[in-house]
């Protein structure tokens, strides 16, 4: 390892601990690195995989939520007597019933912004529920809905995020919390921004817009539950990706212990990091089952979720300035963030707690400082939305970057180029305290222009521009930070009401060996629409050298699973790669130890080779792993005593962190918290038409840096997926309030999905492999990747397509209306059409 | 999403039909493809008490001449009529908008009749029987009525068609062999309700402009002509200029309401862009 980077306001004495890494990439893997097939596929594609609404408990009732249409009012008085009255009907409860059985749902603000599974005294945004309704069937239950009279008295309503720092009086949205819609504001320094600032030949400022955006799986949350009174007993099925993280905390909203709640994880119809949580359903649902005695489904519809879900995405607005030499030199960033959480803060400040770990991109940036104003409005609740606030600080620093090389007239590659930081200065901690592991940022670059042919995109812009065409070209660097470490929930609360300061996210496994030597692997978390099997049977066959097809991947609900977070953070490939290993080396060590027993050699000369376990060097002295777990199983008296020869075989390993640290008291500095630095370079070519404001993309290249990848065609499939993402985001959708605090683009006739006519024809994805020095084989998360990356390449890109026009884009999404809004400007300014 | 409970009603003929929503007079709904009418009983936006299904209907989706004009029965299919070498040859203004109508599921349920029954603003087809001079059929138990299509469209998803009346058939003259045509539409998606459309048609002889028309939809509460324009272009050289000038008099005389998604500058710009390109189209395909 190079002798690290560690800026100088942190103390650099230990700052970085050992590596624990087991397993050193090698170059002959026998299944890592392989394109094999996801093992999920055969039941998924034939319908067979099951899913929460599949699910059917006898005696089972349907309930439907009545929903708020007010932004803000206060509920004077709900009549449920006509709705109870509706024959099918079995319970209306409203939030004051509610209230009276369960608690607050879980969340992580401190100090605490209190929310009820269904409104209690108010309603704080359109969508909110105020009164569910279980029936016999669902359609009963939304006749029901339609029965319940609320009254409401409206208040004051709170949209602009800006104007929210002022509200007052009836406009405050949670006046227990004092007097203002101000959540929070603090301004954060780290290392010598002053000085930085004092030495720029030319500060960059822009004010930047990025719009709330959130994820769009087929299935909705649902839940089914089921209360069995005589144990006290819950029964969940959820499809929160956060089962055994967070479902002790919904137990805790019904007032029982984590033993008295099994939430048992369902394949989940797509997630696309938005189902982390899911706790407003689990709750509702379980305390509607509780409260009429039968099983519950409740499933939320397309507006139930669009209006009231938990991840709705970042929603901010920043003001930020940009410290350069004149050569192009990078010297601090300094900004302030005004983020729109909505009516509740679910997650505290964690989503810029987690864009501190990457803030500086890969610049070699040396100062950086953000003033925090966290402002609550009549909007539905921000919840976690893939990307969890860095994918909207990629866009800022390489917006910045572009504005950058605008002003100095410098290309944009080159910029990126010049402030880099350097293969051979890693490990690199940042000014913030997080590490940045390994990296080749221009190896990446170079492989970007070389899929992309840079030449040829070249030729076709200034061949179109000829022809009077807005052709342009955009790229964009940026970092994938991957395994975050929880201490970014917290690290940014006020320090004199630090909250839950949680220091894990383990991830775990169980591995058995049956007695035909077939491989059972339990994880903790649960399927989410990626490829966990896959991952977990190519890592498991690696380590036993087996075939995957004898490796079988099981779930375990909450009653079972050993301590596991889920996906999310990008850590779930990395995080299950290091327990398999570490359960798969307590478990070899046994068979070795048995084997060596029938082959009576010592356990420290047998190796494993195709499915079989022998003697090194000498071919044919072996047994198969089914050889030795028969043996295992069933043949106890032909072993020594003691408990290391105990029948059967299994293993459970939690594997923590692998890196990270606590941040500095005073947070002059994070720790380490997010050091699996995985890096892309995305470059798009787009036309667009001025006169409507069209954007076409022509072309679309991705080369992502993940380490050491298991799959290279499941990696890529991710990459494309929130790559589209990353354009829905860029060009298309929008949660957008009006100034009554009505969601305008509530359905998907308005909240615009790409779809695969918006898609480019291809995403040409590019693997450049440097592989961590930190975790297991070198692997780093690629899970957020593609959203990450897009929106910044095709900002720029639409903009050097409108360079004739001179237009800045400072806001987002560039739908038609917006792109015509600003080459009109530009007309209007010089009375005709620039350049035709 | 699931709608109220409603009386579901399947005729097995035209008459059956008429009898059925002469009996359930303004309590009944027309089910043909489905495609706007279920969503909006889904989302409880209409609570009808009957439903009466005509897709059993027999000879209700006939594409077929009649003389001068090109006939349409109410219950033909846009997928249909997308791929009718009929309709092709005798209205390629309307297989031209069918470029930009819907997605394939859509369009293999939804129906030309219950299109223009609901009467969408941003709908491409209410464009195309306006520029075209159609003529609505409606049927009711008591008889038959026969509406030219500008006055069919009479406000926000509003049509002339009076209680216990339904569309029976659309009938559009034949295009003249030598006429021009075109149909450009701006939306945010492929497949999404236009934010503008503007459908024309054209016909020269020697180069003078002897007939045009054309039809914006998108724009406000229904399809209308831009008779202004219109007038603008007849009897003149169609030359480039001309276009220019019909296209900034369409930026002014169109009457756009705004959206989200489209506001009055947007629309008023979308409305010169695609005039032009509408005109400058139809023209090229003049015989």
């Amino acid at each position: 390892m190079n002798s690290p980077h560690i800026p100088k306001h942190i103390p650099s004495e230990g700052y970085i601990p050992q590596s624990r890494q087991r397993e050193k990439p090698r170059k002959d893997y026998k299944w890592i690195g392989k394109n094999m097939k996801r093992v999920e596929d055969p039941r998924l594609l034939t319908g067979q995989a099951g899913y929460i609404d599949d699910i059917k408990l006898p005696n089972m009732a349907y309930a439907a939520v009545l929903r708020s249409d007010r932004a803000h009012a206060r509920i004077k008085k709900i009549d449920v007597a006509k709705a109870k009255a509706l024959p099918g009907v079995l319970l209306v409860m409203t939030g004051e019933d509610a209230k009276k059985v369960t608690g607050p749902t879980a969340q992580f603000a401190s100090p605490p912004v209190v929310q009820y599974c269904i409104a209690v005294d108010r309603v704080r945004h359109v969508g909110e529920a105020v009164a569910a309704v279980v029936a016999e069937n669902r359609y009963i239950a939304e006749d029901a809905c339609e029965l319940i009279d609320v009254e409401y008295e409206d208040l004051p309503v709170v949209v602009d995020p800006e104007q929210a720092v002022h509200s007052t009086g009836d406009a405050v949205l949670h006046p227990d919390r004092g007097p203002t819609n101000l959540a929070y504001r603090k301004t954060f320094s780290f290392g010598p921004v002053d000085d930085d600032f004092a030495k720029a030949d030319r500060v960059v400022e822009r004010r930047l817009r990025w719009a709330r955006s959130g994820a769009q799986p087929l299935e909705t949350v649902g839940a089914v539950a089921e209360y069995h009174s005589g144990t006290g007993k819950f029964t969940v099925y959820g499809n929160s990706s956060f089962v055994n993280y967070v479902g002790w905390l919904v137990g805790a909203s019904l007032g029982v212990p984590a033993h008295k709640f099994n939430l048992i994880p369902v394949t989940t119809g797509g997630s696309f990091g938005s189902k982390l949580f899911t706790h407003k359903v689990l709750t509702l649902t379980a305390t509607l089952a509780r409260a009429c005695g039968r099983p519950v489904k409740y499933m939320e519809d397309r507006l139930d979720n669009t209006m009231s879900c938990d991840n709705h995405g970042s929603d901010r607005i920043y003001y930020c300035k940009l410290a350069v030499k004149n050569d192009g030199t990078i010297l601090a960033l300094k900004f302030q963030v005004i983020d729109d959480y909505g009516a509740y803060l679910q997650f505290g400040y964690g989503t810029h707690g987690n864009s501190l770990c990457q803030i500086v991109g890969p610049y070699r940036i040396n100062s950086v400082e953000m003033e925090l104003v966290a402002v609550l409005t009549n909007k539905c609740q921000q919840g976690a939305y893939r990307g969890f606030g860095s994918e909207v600080t990629n866009w800022m620093v390489e917006r910045m970057v572009d504005a950058a090389a605008d002003e100095l007239k410098m290309d944009p590659f080159e910029i990126r180029r010049k402030n880099f930081i350097r293969p051979d200065q890693f490990p690199y901690v940042i000014p913030t305290g997080n590490l940045y592991d390994s990296g080749n940022y221009p190896a990446v670059m170079d492989e970007a222009l070389r899929i992309a042919d840079i030449k040829k995109w070249k030729d076709i812009q200034a061949k179109g521009r000829a022809e009077g065409r807005c052709i342009g070209i955009g790229v964009a660097t940026c970092q994938e930070r991957s395994v975050f470490s929880a201490t970014e929930f917290w690290s940014l609360n006020p320090l004199d009401t630090p909250g839950f300061q949680l220091t894990s996210s383990p991830e775990s496994t169980q591995i058995r060996i049956d007695p035909t030597g077939n491989i059972q692997v339990t994880l903790g978390s649960p399927f989410w629409g990626n490829s966990p099997e896959t991952i977990a049977t190519q890592i498991v066959a690696e380590q036993f050298q087996c075939d995957p097809g004898n490796v079988n991947i099981v779930y375990a609900g909450t009653d079972s699973a050993f301590n596991s977070t889920g996906p999310g953070g990008s850590r779930f490939t990395v995080m299950i790669a290091g327990a398999i290993v570490g359960a798969s080396v307590k478990l070899k060590e046994k068979i070795r130890r048995i084997a060596g027993q029938m082959l009576e050699s010592s356990p420290g000369d047998l190796e494993f080779r195709d499915g079989k376990i022998g003697v090194k060097g000498v071919p044919g002295m072996e047994k198969t792993i089914g050889e030795v777990a028969l043996f295992a199983h069933y043949f106890r008296l032909g072993l020594p005593d003691g408990d290391e020869y105990s029948s059967g075989l299994d293993a459970s390993y939690v594997y923590d962190h692998p890196l990270t640290t606590m941040p500095a008291a005073d947070r002059s500095h994070l720790g380490i918290f997010y050091p699996i630095m995985g890096h892309m370079c995305h470059m798009a070519l787009v036309e667009v038409d001025p006169k409507t404001g069209k954007v076409k993309i022509l072309d679309y290249v991705a080369v992502h840096d993940a380490g050491t990848v298991v799959n290279p065609m499941t990696l890529a499939g991710h990459i494309r997926g929130g790559t589209a993402q990353g354009i829905g985001s860029a060009l298309y959708e929008h949660f957008y309030y009006d100034e009554n605090g009505q969601l305008l683009t509530a359905s998907f006739a308005d909240y615009l999905i790409p779809t695969l006519d918006e898609m480019p024809a291809q995403i040409r994805v590019g693997h450049v492999e440097t592989p961590s020095p930190f975790t297991e084989y070198g692997i780093k998360g690629g899970g957020e990747g593609g959203r990450m990356g897009a929106p910044p390449a095709l900002t720029r890109a639409v903009e050097d397509a409108l360079s004739r026009y001179g237009i800045r884009v400072d806001e987002l999404p560039l739908t038609p209306r917006r792109v015509r809004s600003l080459v009109r400007a530009t007309e209007q300014r010089q009375g005709r059409t620039p350049g035709i | 999403m699931k709608p109220a409970a409603f009386e579901y009603v399947r005729p097995g003929s035209l008459n059956e039909a008429l009898q059925a929503l002469s009996r359930h007079a303004g309590n009944a709904k027309i089910l043909a493809g489905g495609q706007s009418l279920v969503p909006m009983m889904n989302l409880r936006m209409l609570h009808p008490a009957v439903i009466i299904d005509i897709n059993r209907v027999p000879g209700l989706d006939a594409i077929r001449t009649d003389g001068d004009a090109l006939v349409v029965g109410a219950l033909a299919r846009h997928s249909t009529l997308r791929d009718s070498p009929i309709v092709a040859k005798h209205c390629p203004l309307m297989r031209e908008a069918y470029r930009y109508v819907a997605h394939k599921p859509i369009r293999n349920r939804g129906t030309l009749g219950g299109n223009i029954s609901h009467a969408d603003p941003a709908s491409e087809m209410p464009a195309v029987l306006v520029a075209t001079d159609a003529t609505i059929v409606v049927k009711s138990a008591k008889g038959e009525r026969k509406i030219a299509a500008a006055n069919f469209f009479i406000g926000l998803m509003q049509t002339a068609l009076q209680t216990g009346e339904m569309v029976t058939e659309i009938r559009i003259p034949i295009a003249p062999a030598n006429q021009g045509w075109a149909f450009e539409e701006a939306a945010n998606r492929k497949g999404d309700f236009a934010m503008a459309a503007i459908g024309a048609t054209l016909t020269l002889t020697g180069g003078v402009c002897s007939q045009a028309a054309v039809a914006v939809a998108g724009m406000s509460d229904r399809a209308t002509r831009l008779s202004a324009l219109e007038a603008l272009l007849e009897r003149k050289p169609l030359d480039d200029d001309l276009i220019m000038r019909a296209a900034v008099l369409a930026k002014s005389s169109v009457k756009p309401d705004s959206s989200y998604h489209a506001d009055v500058d947007f629309k008023r710009d979308l409305a010169e862009a695609l005039t032009e390109r509408a005109l400058k189209n139809a023209r090229a395909r003049c015989k």
